[in-house]
């Protein structure tokens, strides 16, 4: 047996999280560049089975999945009590690449950016599998532009008709207004919602729903998209935190998105449709005349990327956006490094 | 501006350089230390026209009519449900219409002309357009948001560009400092006529001036979108050209093989019955995204996966 740890080089911390540590490593064996996510210990709260749940998540789900479009779990290996994950290496994700006002986004990019979310989401939800934590911090680009899903921390098998989920998932500002309103019993529908909010999120270069609470989120969702009741939303009452709403009228979506298509408007529309039935899942999206439209999506290496992406320590996400994804579990929470 | 007076105590500002005048909603004026000692418990009535008026109301004079104030108070109510945009009118004559109507009640309301009538016209208003209000309400509280935003960015260049001019400046006199030094040194230890030396000193600042002056920093400015653009050096990226790339078709993600019969499609699970066999998903599960569908695919695909397969 060989030395695992001998395999990967450490070359560079990338990050700490709440769960793991996260170096940037060489395969000695075939000379690639790899991400080495070591787990942490943790309590023994969050590991009481035995491993931490999160990273038990990724091991048992990402060993199955092969798609381009997704994070490719190379190895994983033991050392004393630890456990490390080896992920392909990403050189930014989207958050980055959103916030550098250095970057102009252009329709293309931004369909391309859509299209490869959308097919790895479509892969993973014909494997019956929600990812439940899509956010721009999660959609990890390398520097061929090839844009994949990673950190399925809070992924979860779906489609079983007895099983009772939690709703407390989702970066609140990604969180479909099911989950807000405490629905256990969801579909393919919160990963659409969070894909709706990252395409807006695209546009406008803003969070489009930057909620501060549960409740404002709620609110701010409607002030846009108008106060369901019981004819556009029927049941919406019987949920377990259903709470009544002041009457919103509903906002022209090409008043806010003031430079998209049409066939742009109507996949936001169909991805944030308030009613869940009524939003559409990934084969259908794709399947809409915006993606099949001029402008063609950009091809891979023609995508922008930041700048400094070579000097990587100064671009880190955000500490304010992580202290936002407080409970939900699945967000790296910045640790100061002395 | 002497003969500013409050009307309740007739102080001047002669005789009170600090007198300040403040208006309330009535439009009728009264100096600061009135409006301490007549609103000290917070409300009270103007001791003019006898209407009730809360000290919280009350606010510095800026025109010297109080009409004026009265006026734009006025207006500011007014204008606060009556906010519809041109867009939201068809023609410009129903729009110049509807700024008439604002102006005749404003007219009326400071003019004390049917003031119930009016205030019945604004109310009836108010019911039929609650909606549009409340839309507008929204949309211009966003506009606020974003000159704000684009404010405070503005503000943030300025800073950036006095340092900068400040770091600048320091630099220069440090350096001409430093030339004086040079040059007495020069002078103490050098050999030749003191004269020449002079002057070959004086050239070579001459010289450097022409070649440095002051590098411009480039003026920053902001389109209204918010889209930064820069004059002067081009340090910024051009825009990127487009790349007309292969259009997108969509393709079905292939299927691993399953080692066993097809699954029905989702069509005719709908279509062919499946649906009858299995608990159907009630209301609240489908106000959650939740449909009986994708499980009856689920469970059949899993059934039928690995049949075929032989050992």
């Amino acid at each position: 047996m060989y030395e695992p740890t001998l395999r990967y080089e450490k070359i560079d911390f990338l990050g700490e999280g709440q769960f793991a540590t996260v170096y940037k490593a060489k395969d000695v064996k075939s000379d690639k560049i790899v991400a080495v996510k070591k787990i942490k210990i943790g309590s023994r709260l969050e590991a009481q089975d035995g491993i931490n749940r999160t990273a038990l998540r990724e091991i048992k789900l990402l060993q199955e999945l092969q798609h381009i479009n997704l994070i490719g779990l190379l190895d994983v290996f033991g050392q004393k009590s630890n456990v490390s994950l080896v992920f392909d290496f990403m050189d930014t994700d989207l958050e980055i690449i959103v916030k550098d006002s250095n970057i102009v986004l252009t329709p293309a990019n931004v369909k391309a950016y859509t299209i490869m979310t959308l097919k790895g989401l479509e892969y993973l939800h014909q494997n019956w599998i929600l990812h439940r934590d899509l956010k721009p911090n999660n959609l990890l680009i390398n520097r061929e532009g090839i844009l994949k899903i990673g950190d399925f921390g809070l992924a979860k098998a779906f489609g079983s008709p007895t099983r009772i989920n939690t709703h407390q998932v989702v970066t609140r500002w990604y969180r479909s207004p099911e989950l807000l309103f405490g629905a256990r019993q969801y579909g393919t529908g919160v990963d659409m919602w969070a894909v709706g909010c990252i395409l807006a999120e695209l546009l406008l270069r803003v969070p489009f729903l930057p909620g501060e609470s549960d409740l404002d989120q709620l609110s701010r969702i409607f002030q846009v998209f108008g106060t369901p009741n019981e004819e556009t939303w029927p049941g919406m009452k019987n949920l377990t935190d259903y709470v009544q709403f002041k009457q919103f009228p509903a906002q022209q979506l090409r008043h806010i998105f003031s430079a998209a298509a049409d066939d742009l408007l109507q996949l936001l529309d169909r991805l944030l449709a308030l009613y869940p039935p009524a939003r559409c899942d990934c084969t259908q999206a794709l399947q809409m005349p915006y993606f099949s439209n001029k402008p063609a999506p950009t091809v891979g290496a023609k995508l922008p990327m930041p700048t400094n992406i070579f000097k990587m320590e100064s671009e880190k996400p955000s500490l304010k956006r992580k202290l936002l994804d407080n409970i939900d579990g699945g967000s790296l929470a910045k640790r100061l490094q002395f | 501006m002497d003969d500013l007076a409050c009307p309740r105590c007739k102080t001047t500002k002669y005789r009170n350089p600090s007198l300040k005048l403040m208006v309330n909603v009535c439009g009728h004026a009264l100096c600061e230390s009135c409006v301490d000692l007549l609103f000290l418990k917070g409300s009270g009535s103007c001791p003019d026209c006898n209407v009730p008026l809360r000290r919280s109301n009350f606010r510095v004079q800026l025109f010297e009519d109080s009409m004026v104030e009265k006026e734009i108070d006025i207006r500011k109510r007014v204008l606060k449900d009556y906010n519809k945009k041109e867009e939201d009118f068809a023609t410009l004559r129903e729009y110049n219409d509807y700024l008439e109507e604002i102006e005749t009640i404003v007219y009326n309301l400071c003019n004390y002309i049917d003031v119930v009538g009016t205030n019945k016209r604004i109310e009836q208003y108010k019911k039929d357009n609650k909606e549009l209000i409340m839309k507008n309400k929204v949309k211009i509280g966003r506009e606020e948001i974003e000159l704000e935003e684009i404010l405070e960015t503005e503000k943030q260049m300025e800073e950036l560009r006095r340092a900068e001019i400040s770091r600048l400046e320091q630099e220069a006199k440090k350096q001409k400092i430093r030339e004086k030094e040079a040059l007495i040194d020069e002078l103490m230890f050098a050999e030749g006529d003191a004269k020449e030396i002079l002057n070959t000193f004086a050239q070579n600042i001459a010289k450097k001036e022409e070649i440095d002056v002051l590098p411009v920093i480039p003026k920053v400015t902001q389109f209204s979108t918010g889209v930064k653009f820069s004059r002067g050096s081009g340090s910024q990226q051009g825009v990127p050209i487009l790349e007309e790339g292969p259009l997108y078709k969509y393709e079905a993600p292939i299927i691993p093989d399953r080692c066993g019969p097809d699954p029905p499609s989702i069509q005719n699970i709908i279509s062919k019955g499946y649906l009858q066999h299995v608990r159907a998903e009630n209301e609240t599960e489908k106000a959650g995204g939740y449909t009986s569908t994708l499980p009856c695919l689920r469970a059949l695909q899993d059934a039928m996966a690995g049949l075929y397969h032989a050992s």
